[in-house]
Parts: structure tokens; sequence; C-alpha cells
């Protein structure tokens, strides 16, 4: 059975503008920020959201953890709506969003996780040994005791991951999840990321790096413009380079990386 | 209940360790609180003796009145704070996100606030009999309902302050309401029969003068529960009503925030 179901999903942004509005340049109208989307992702599937800034990548994950609540069609997680049952919806989904540093300061990490995994009902004789595993697999084990206000953006990154693993979700989302991360953490998230999918997590993450996306994908939705443009299997051991084509091939937009390393080869 | 309990612990721990931190924050209260009643003290020594409000001392009066009107607008401030300091570090989403109902997750965060403000209306009396020689007669059981009722009431108007907060990121606007505008008609510093008719009439709508009249006759007066009956009645009326309707609309509030996406705005 599929985890997540997004059914001719649409959302849209409106924009009013403040009172006194023309003391500035606001202006109101809405966004589309996703026009009938529709895809499903099954038990221990990782599936790569790819696609521009603005193309609606952020918009399905919040849909999927509720923070967001669709205008038009549905989303199903686990067989719950998460319009009418978003409680039950929370207990299945786990979310890090990159860039964030939505931790209380004053805390360390290990408070931290053990508040957050507290309102999400880990149990208290589990919460020690889960926080210790979680701290291990994000790399923040020997700064557990360390308050997060003196954090550098890599490790509060880390943290948001250690995060949304603490609870064992069924459902796992990640927003660029290694975008401030070192070469090594990255690739021990990548292999931790592997376990969870054996272990029947489903994993949706979004993300621009096309190495992530072939070394952790099972399947692509490419969006754009808040649809979906293109949907494409990932086979095991798939070059970088097969999809940073595929990609720019569907996009339409111009690879001007790939011209400049191709000029820099024609030059040396 | 086992998971609700655990729950209030993490939010109690998370509020104690960030409090302990922040070394200064005890220090400056309690300086603040003692410069309070020495102005309150020097206030009712200057009018003199022959100002007795409801029969009693000015200085016991103002003590109670102040007391209670500080207890209750921290209180309520407490919810919004809490919503505020969610949004601008954005741990707003995220605490969405856990499997705790919204609404549990608000009244629990509010838990240590009314705690705190409870040692420091304690402290304040106590200091205020201690120190300037306040006459107190309480009766603890009746000083025991008009609390409970107040907490009631100022959960209320608490959420409500999220709710706005949430709704149109204005929420310190009731507060200022709470502090500019009805302050003066609570009878927290005067009587309110001596305002006009028509602000007086005013004043009997307000929950917050009834608190305040409730806990000067239950702590300076030692009345029964029995013989304050109809203002512990008004109290809980305002608390039966303003509690599910704030709820009501917090829980509104946050699906509509979720529907325009603004949860985490400021």
């Amino acid at each position: 059975m599929d985890r997540v179901v997004f059914e001719s999903v649409r959302k849209v942004f409106r924009h009013r503008p403040a009172l006194f509005n023309w003391l500035g340049r606001e202006r109101s109208g809405e966004t589309v920020a996703l026009k009938n989307l529709s895809f499903a992702a099954g038990a221990g599937e990782v599936l790569i959201l790819l696609g521009p800034n603005g193309s609606g990548k952020t918009t399905a994950l919040k849909l999927v953890s509720t923070t967001l609540l669709p205008d038009a069609g549905s989303v199903h997680v686990s067989a719950f709506d998460t319009q009418r049952e978003g409680g039950r919806v929370r207990q299945q989904v786990g979310i890090a969003i990159a860039t964030e540093r939505s931790f209380f300061p004053r805390l360390s990490a290990r408070e931290n996780l053990e508040f957050f995994a507290a309102l999400d009902d880990v149990p208290r004789r589990e919460c020690g040994s889960r926080v210790d595993e979680v701290l291990h697999d994000t790399g923040l084990a020997e700064q557990a005791n360390t308050l997060v206000m003196k954090f550098s953006s890599g490790m509060y990154q880390r943290l948001g991951i250690a995060r949304a693993l603490v609870k064992r979700p069924n459902v796992l989302l990640l927003d660029e999840p290694t975008r401030s991360l070192d070469a090594a953490t990255t690739a021990h998230f990548w292999t931790t990321i592997r376990s969870l999918a054996d272990r029947h997590t489903t994993i949706l993450l979004a993300t621009h790096n096309f190495a992530e996306a072939s070394a952790v994908g099972d399947r692509i939705l490419l969006l754009q413009g808040g649809e979906l443009l293109a949907e494409r299997t990932i086979q095991r051991g798939q070059s970088v380079e097969d999809l940073r084509a595929f990609y720019f091939r569907m996009t339409g937009e111009v690879d001007e990386a790939a011209a400049m390393i191709e000029r820099a080869g024609r030059v040396s | 209940m086992k998971s609700t309990l655990g729950k209030l612990y993490a939010i109690l721990r998370r509020d104690l360790l960030t409090a302990i931190r922040h070394r200064t924050g005890f220090a400056v209260t309690a300086v603040g609180l003692l410069m309070e009643l020495a102005a309150f003290y020097y206030l009712s020594r200057a009018i003199g003796p022959g100002f007795r409000p409801d029969g009693v001392e000015y200085f016991p009066f103002l003590l109670v009145g102040t007391g209670v009107y500080t207890f209750f607008v921290m209180s309520t401030q407490a919810f919004l704070t809490a919503v505020q300091e969610a949004q601008q570090t954005g741990t707003m989403e995220v605490l969405m996100t856990t499997s705790t109902p919204p609404a549990q997750l608000v009244v629990l965060s509010s838990v240590s606030a009314f705690a705190g403000n409870l040692v420091s209306l304690v402290a304040y009396l106590l200091l205020g009999a201690a120190i300037f020689r306040a006459p107190i007669h309480a009766n603890l059981f009746s000083c025991f309902a008009v609390l409970i009722l107040c907490i009631a009431i100022a959960m209320a108007v608490g959420i409500a302050a999220a709710t706005i907060q949430i709704t149109f990121q204005k929420g310190s606007a009731l507060l200022w309401l709470l502090s500019s505008g009805v302050w003066f008609l609570s009878g927290a510093m005067f009587p309110i029969e001596s305002l006009p008719r028509p602000l007086m009439l005013v004043a009997h709508t307000i929950p917050l003068s009834y608190a305040v009249r409730g806990m000067r006759l239950a702590l300076l007066q030692g009345q029964s529960v029995l013989s304050m009956a109809p203002t512990l009645a008004a109290l809980f009326g305002f608390s039966a009503i303003l509690l599910p309707l704030a709820l009501w609309g917090l829980s509104f509030s946050l699906r509509r925030a979720r529907q325009n996406g603004t949860l985490s705005f400021y």
C-alpha cells in the first residue's frame, strides 16, 4: 500500500497588502505553488523531489507534515487524511528543513532532542538510547552537551535531522538535508538514509544535489512551476551526469556549468 | 495521562533550564518586586490613614490589587510570549508537527509561567506583609478558589492573545488594551465605586475586577467561600464561557494559518 498519496493537490498562497499600502509597494495577488499534483510513495521508498527554486518541493513536504493544508485535492499519509486526521498524520511524520535554527538556544543538543522526543510520545525508558543513537548517526555525539546557541550552521542542520529521526517516523521529510554538511558527514548521512529505507521508512527528499539524488534515491519527481514535469526511476549506480542531463533536458534550463567545464577543458 | 505528565515534565524542564541559564533574571525580578512595594508603601503613607477603601488600609488594598493585576497580566502575556518566541526562533512550525495536539501544547507551555508568576505573587504578598507590615487575615481556602478561577480566566485571555498573534500577528494589541485600558477599570489601584457610573458599569463586565475584589475579600477580610459566593459565581461564569471559546478560537486560527501558510509569520 502507498504510504504517501497526493491526489490532484492544488496550493495557492494569497498576498493581501497591509493597510496604508500607499506608503510602500507591496503587491496583492496570488502564487500558485502546486497545480493539480498527483503522486504516491510506497513503504521503504526514497522519493527525490527535484526542481528549480519555486517549483513546489518544500510546499509538497509541508503539505505532508500538515504545516500546510491543501486548497483542493487531498494528501493522505498511511491512509490518514491531512485535512481531517492531522493528529494521526503527525504521529507518522518527521521533518527536517534546511537552514533551520528552530531549537531552544539555551538547551544542549541532547536536552533539545529529549524535549522534542517527549512531545512526540517517545517512551521515557527508550528516550536516552534513541537520543544517543541519533546523535551518533548525525555525528553530534561529542557535542551532545553543548548549548545549541554555540552551534555552527552545519551542526544545526545535523541536529534538525537528528530531531526528525528520534521519533522513528514512518515517513521522513527532508528538505535539502545536506546543504551545509561536510563531505564525510554527507556520506554517512546517505548511508543512514538507505538503511532507514531498508527498514521500510518512506523518505521524501527535496534537493538540488544530483549526487545526492543518485546516491540515495529510488525515484525522481521533477517539478516545475508547481506541476509534475517528469518522473523517473533511478537505477543503482546511475551516473550523476545522466541525472543532470535529464534535469536540464526536461526543464529546458541552460546548463551553464557544463558549458564552463567544457570550455575549461578546451583551454587546458 | 502518563504521556501528558511526561510532556509537562519536558516543558517544565526546558523552561527551568532556560531560566537558570539567564543568570541575572531572578535577581532583577527580586529587586523589581521590592522597589514596587516600596513605591506603593510610600504612596499610601503620602495619601494618609484617612483613605480606607472597602474599609481596609490603603497599602494592603494596593498590595493585593496590584499583586493580582500583575499576576493576571504576566500570566496572560506568557501565552503570547510563547507563541511570539516560537515564531521568531522558527520552532512554531516544528512544534506544530509533533504528535502533541496544539491546544494541549499551548496549555502545557503556560504551566511554568503560571508557576513562576504564582511564586512571584506569593513572594510579593509575603514581602509586603513582612517588610511593610501589611495586615493579612487570609482564608486560604477562599484564596485558593479565587486563584484557580483567576488562572482559568487568565488562560482564556492569554489563549485569545495567542490566537490574535497567530491570525493577525498582533497579539500584543490585546495585552496593550489590558495593561493600558483595563487596569484602571479593574479596581487594582482604587475602588471601582469611585468611577463615574458608565465606567463603573463597564468595570463590572471585566473579569479582572472580580478577581481583584475576590482576592481582597479572601486575603484581607478572611471571608469564607460561602460569604463571597456571588463574586466566585461571577468568576466561574466568566471562565466557563471564555475558556472553551478561547480554545475553539485557537483551534480555528491554527487551521486557518495552516491553510494560508502563515503559521510562522510574525
